[in-house]
């Protein structure tokens, strides 16, 4: 029996399965820790136990610091499309529609996907790796002792934050992302902002902003709560942060990509 | 007050503390003593709540439990008078107490306690670590507990701040008529602030009796531990 044992844990086959088993495990316990997360926070934002002060900082980082970055990216993107598409669709006469395109896009994809990508890179991360220093260094401990609940204090105020601070940075980069697709469109391919503009409402409605509105709350709360959670649990010392902080932007990444395709089947299938 | 009665913590298979009891009276020190690893810090993080335990009894007096941590933890973000008032701040009951006016005075009168003066508005990197400590006493003091704990309290500092941090225990003790207890690794900080020694190795009580008993006629792990000798009971642990 020792002797199938020995032979079974030597085989490929028990090593792959023993890695999948790990990182099933590490999924398992990551997603039922940003679900324990979820409600211990809800539960005080339910009760309106909220430091406003700290929402007001925290809305500071997400918004006003992240905003000269998201608006680069989200208008690079937009640029980049519109010079990709604008002198082609101008050639087979489809000028009239350069605008709209490039607004759809903007508004129901490349604004929100970069605005998140971008806030994960800054934001996400650098509230994880404070948290998890925090954890390391025992002040979360700290925390504990002097009667504080750690998630009213860490958690709440930045899921606040993050929720309510998405919309605004959305508009505004998508608005710039909007403007830099008139300006590529423009010297691209010599159509006037006129042309441009007119056609942006020719495809564009109300609806599809809502639902931009409505992806960016939800965007800023599962960015927060995972990269809050991500750093709650941190464990070790330096290596422990980093591990923290590479988490809590993959999971980030994948969530959102995730909550993504769900909005693209719920509301435009 | 402290008692601990048949206190016993694993951690998964390995048992880190195995039936340890003890008692601390009101105005009393406990110095905890043992190698590193022993599970002298599990005891303080399970008396104050931050462990739990497998079996066994803690009581503590009514009242607030402090600890000082062995790096201060002192929060980063915040400078000096908000990591003192942090509590007073964060807690609603003790926040409907407190004018702002009142919170300078405690800020004040904790940072005048532990002889420190006109850092407010200093961030804890902006000090040395024997200041840091200091700080971490006026913040764990702030709410008046009738229990602290102190992990490690000299550990990293030079001879005379660490003198001055056991002159800070024995007033506080003197002041605050609280139990303590101490977990460090220094016959100076066990000769100058305890009441009373515990010592631990491999999760059991090897030693019970006070810091004069320790070092006159105690037993041959007391005698190691004084001697920092390498040839006694105690192993390390990686042996």
């Amino acid at each position: 029996m020792e002797l199938v044992k020995e032979y079974i844990k030597k085989s490929t086959t028990y090593k792959i399965l023993k890695i999948f088993s790990r990182l099933l495990d590490d999924f398992l316990s990551t997603v039922g820790s940003i679900t324990i997360q979820l409600f211990s926070s809800l539960k005080f934002i339910i009760k309106g136990q909220i430091d406003w002060k700290e929402v007001v900082k925290q809305s500071n980082r997400f918004g006003v610091s992240s905003l000269p970055i998201t608006i680069s990216i989200v208008s690079m993107t937009s640029i980049i499309v519109a010079m990709q598409v604008a002198g082609e669709m101008v050639k087979q006469g489809g000028g009239n529609y350069v605008g709209m395109l490039v607004a759809l896009l903007t508004i129901r994809e490349t604004g929100i996907i970069m605005s998140g990508f971008a806030i994960i890179s800054m934001i996400g991360s650098s509230l994880a790796s404070e948290i998890a220093t925090m954890r390391v260094t025992e002040q979360i401990d700290a925390i504990r002792v002097l009667n504080v609940d750690p998630i009213r204090y860490l958690f709440v105020p930045r899921i606040i934050a993050g929720t309510l601070m998405m919309p605004p940075v959305l508009i505004v980069s998508s608005a710039f992302g909007i403007l830099g697709g008139a300006v590529a469109s423009t010297i691209v391919s010599e159509l006037s902002y006129k042309a441009y503009f007119s056609s942006v409402w020719s495809g564009l409605y109300i609806y599809d902003i809502k639902v931009a509105i409505a992806k960016a709350f939800v965007y800023g709360f599962t960015i927060a709560l995972i990269s809050c959670t991500c750093g709650y649990f941190a464990k070790g010392g330096a290596k422990g942060v980093g591990q923290a902080t590479t988490k809590a932007v993959v999971w980030s990444f994948v969530t959102i990509v995730i909550w993504d395709l769900i909005f693209s089947i719920a509301f435009f299938f | 007050m402290i008692k601990v009665k048949n206190l016993i913590k694993k951690f998964g298979k390995r048992t880190v503390l195995n039936d340890i009891s003890f008692d601390v009276n009101d105005g009393e020190t406990l110095a905890i003593v043992g190698f590193s690893g022993s599970g002298k810090s599990t005891i303080l993080k399970i008396i104050c709540g931050l462990l739990d335990f497998n079996s066994g009894s803690i009581e503590t007096s009514d009242g607030e439990i402090a600890m000082v941590f062995q790096y201060s933890a002192l929060f980063d973000s915040l400078n000096v008078f908000d990591n003192i008032i942090f509590a007073l701040q964060e807690r609603k009951e003790l926040r409907k107490k407190y004018s702002k006016k009142d919170f300078k005075n405690i800020v004040e009168e904790k940072l005048k306690l532990v002889g420190l003066t006109g850092i407010e508005n200093k961030f804890p990197s902006e000090l040395s670590g024997g200041m840091q400590k200091r700080v971490s006493f006026a913040r764990a003091i702030v709410t008046n507990p009738k229990t602290i704990l102190y992990d490690e309290p000299t550990a990293g500092l030079d001879p005379i701040s660490s003198t001055l941090i056991e002159d800070y225990i024995v007033r506080l003790k003197e002041e605050t008529h609280s139990s303590s207890i101490v977990v460090t690794h220094q016959m100076s900080t066990i000769m100058r602030t305890a009441d009373k020694v515990l010592m631990i190795y491999n999760g059991k009580c090897v030693f019970k009796g006070t810091p004069k008993e320790m070092y006159e006629n105690g037993n041959e792990y007391t005698k190691q531990f004084i001697t920092a000798s390498l040839d006694g009971p105690m192993k390390m642990l990686t042996e």
